[in-house]
């Protein structure tokens, strides 16, 4: 009588476990502002279609924030929060001069180099810590073509963060190097 | 360089962390926005109960999970107490002369309808922390202007009242412990139905009240006020029946078996009891439907008179009450009424007898509902 239906707390346990992990991984995409934005739909979405929701709901709910974000912002935009983000937490640790400080800017920056469906890998398995077999719920292939996917972002990534790491004694802190590879759209 | 995946974990900036709790604020009004919208309904959907957003008791949404609400019935400390005094002074009245009183007085009233039906109610959940040592209870106020016409936005605002400790002996506790202003409680989940296994989720609490928020919201399908056995409109409140024999019929025709709240069965009488205390206490009826409502109550077998009690925000009225058996225990509804004036006060639902493995006491007000306000008005808070 307390005028919650069974619905309602489902939907709002479902919100607790999973609301910050959308949220970041929209942020990591997208930049905060967008990121906002992209979990209100995202939930929205989930309410409207609550009959649809599996369980574990996080995969699926990934995957709608992950068409939210498609549709409605550009990559081009995408890529440049990212980078904005990047800046913030670059700005954050300046200052600290621990070998793996610089390690760990150097692998950020090489993130905003990456394309962005490497990037989209990255966070998904690095950030999120989903699994290989959740990460292909989320963008929809094959538990096998995503580790193959994942092997290769791997990859790029390590070739970009010693280019990084290299370069920035070079250019002494300078902005990062931001190549636009082809965007690989799904 | 080390394997790059690990550094990359360890590059995460602080703010994508998945694991850092969502502000109070925004999880509110992120939840109230996401159900505002009405849901898709495959066929066969689960009854659902539309209490439209704003209208849903943050308290409840907050609870969520807090499916087994009940409250506590009190026995020594709890000054809203209401035992009826055993072989006391004053005789308990039955609950049909209760009840039949209250629809008197509510026969002999007017009103005129305005642009919204405006309340403001108080609800209060009580939880242990999750030391287990004491109790605490949450209270929320939730303000709601419904609007008379379809179309039209609702209002809702919310504000969190911050919590205390449930009784004078969980305050002894809570002071012991130190007095905290913050604390984790415990909220019991039921998870999804069937799968009925025990869990409990953390619930941060502090005894600080939180900033009002105030949000509007569409009506779901554009006209859908509040939930009646199924989602009605201003329309359809406004045209019920007042003959009680007619109103029963017509709830009924909703009535499919089970629950308001699930698919388990539930008997009619029981079901009855729930969609009118609804309908008593939240709904803008006519003065004379919410008369035929307790006419329908007084000829319910299972109701019972529980006495003069007060209400958790000290008012004075009676109680009648129906007991439901369920996972965690024996549940007594308590509905409070204000024989002065033939209107609901509050409901309450209280933990009588708990199950084996459940760990709310006997007595415990596990969650109550208090109507401060209910009137038309022509203004909302925009």
């Amino acid at each position: 009588m307390a005028g919650v239906t069974p619905d309602e707390q489902r939907f709002t346990a479902i919100y607790d476990e999973c609301r910050q992990r959308v949220w970041a991984y929209a942020a990591a995409r997208a930049g905060r502002q967008v990121a906002d934005e992209v979990v209100s739909e995202t939930f929205a979405i989930a309410w409207r279609r609550f009959a649809d929701v599996p369980e574990p709901a996080l995969p699926w709910l990934l995957g709608v924030a992950r068409n939210v974000l498609r549709d409605g912002h550009r990559a081009e935009k995408r890529r440049e929060s990212f980078t904005a983000e990047l800046g913030r937490s670059a700005r954050r640790s300046a200052g600290d001069i621990a070998e793996d400080v610089a390690e760990r800017l150097a692998v950020l920056r090489a993130m905003a180099t990456l394309p962005e469906s490497d990037r989209e890998i990255l966070i998904l398995i690095a950030w999120q810590g989903l699994t290989p077999r959740e990460a292909a719920k989320v963008v929809r292939c094959s538990p096998a073509a995503l580790r193959v996917r994942l092997h290769r972002a791997r990859r790029r990534l390590l070739r970009a963060a010693e280019q990084e790491a290299g370069g920035r004694t070079a250019r002494a802190g300078g902005r990062p190097q931001v190549g636009i590879i082809n965007e690989e759209m799904s | 360089m080390r394997d790059v995946l690990h550094t990359l974990r360890e590059a995460r900036p602080a703010e994508f962390d998945p694991d850092v709790p969502v502000d109070d604020g925004v999880r509110r009004a992120e939840l109230a926005r996401a159900m505002a919208g009405a849901q898709a309904a495959p066929e066969r959907r689960r009854v659902r109960r539309v209490r439209p957003v704003w209208g849903l008791s943050l308290a409840g949404a907050v609870a969520a999970g807090a499916i087994v609400a009940a409250t506590v019935v009190t026995t020594g400390g709890n000054p809203s107490g209401g035992t009826p005094r055993a072989g006391g002074a004053e005789p308990v009245l039955d609950a049909r002369t209760v009840l039949l009183a209250a629809a008197e007085k509510a026969d002999g009233q007017t009103e005129t309808m305005r642009a919204y039906w405006h309340q403001v109610t108080i609800s209060s959940h009580t939880y242990p922390v999750r030391t287990d040592r004491y109790a605490m209870t949450v209270r929320d106020r939730a303000e709601s202007w419904t609007p008379s016409k379809p179309g039209v936005k609702a209002w809702g605002l919310q504000q969190n009242l911050g919590a205390k400790p449930a009784t004078p002996q969980d305050e002894a506790a809570w002071r012991r412990a130190g007095s905290p202003a913050k604390f984790e409680l415990e909220v019991p989940v039921l998870h999804k139905a069937g799968t009925a296994k025990a869990r409990s989720k953390t619930l941060p609490a502090r005894t600080a009240p939180g900033r009002p928020e105030v949000n509007s919201a569409a009506l779901v399908d554009g006209d859908k006020v509040f939930w009646l056995g199924r989602n009605v409109t201003m329309r359809d409140l406004r045209s019920l029946p007042s003959d009680p024999k007619r109103l029963k019929a017509e709830l009924l025709r909703w009535y499919k078996g089970h629950g308001t709240e699930s698919g388990a069965p539930m008997p009619a009488d029981q079901w009855l009891y729930e969609v009118a205390h609804g309908l008593v206490l939240d709904m803008p009826v006519q003065p004379r439907v919410r008369a035929a409502a307790f006419r329908m109550l007084a000829g319910l077998p299972a109701v019972k008179s529980v006495g003069k009690v007060k209400d958790p925000q000290g008012r004075p009225g009676v109680a009648i009450a129906m007991d439901e058996k369920t996972q965690a225990g024996v549940i007594r509804h308590r509905m409070i009424l204000d024989l002065s004036t033939g209107t609901a006060l509050a409901g309450e639902n209280i933990m009588l007898v708990p199950a084996a493995g459940t760990k709310i006491p006997a007595g415990r007000t596990m969650d109550a509902t208090v109507t401060v306000t209910s009137e038309w008005t022509n203004s909302h808070p925009g």
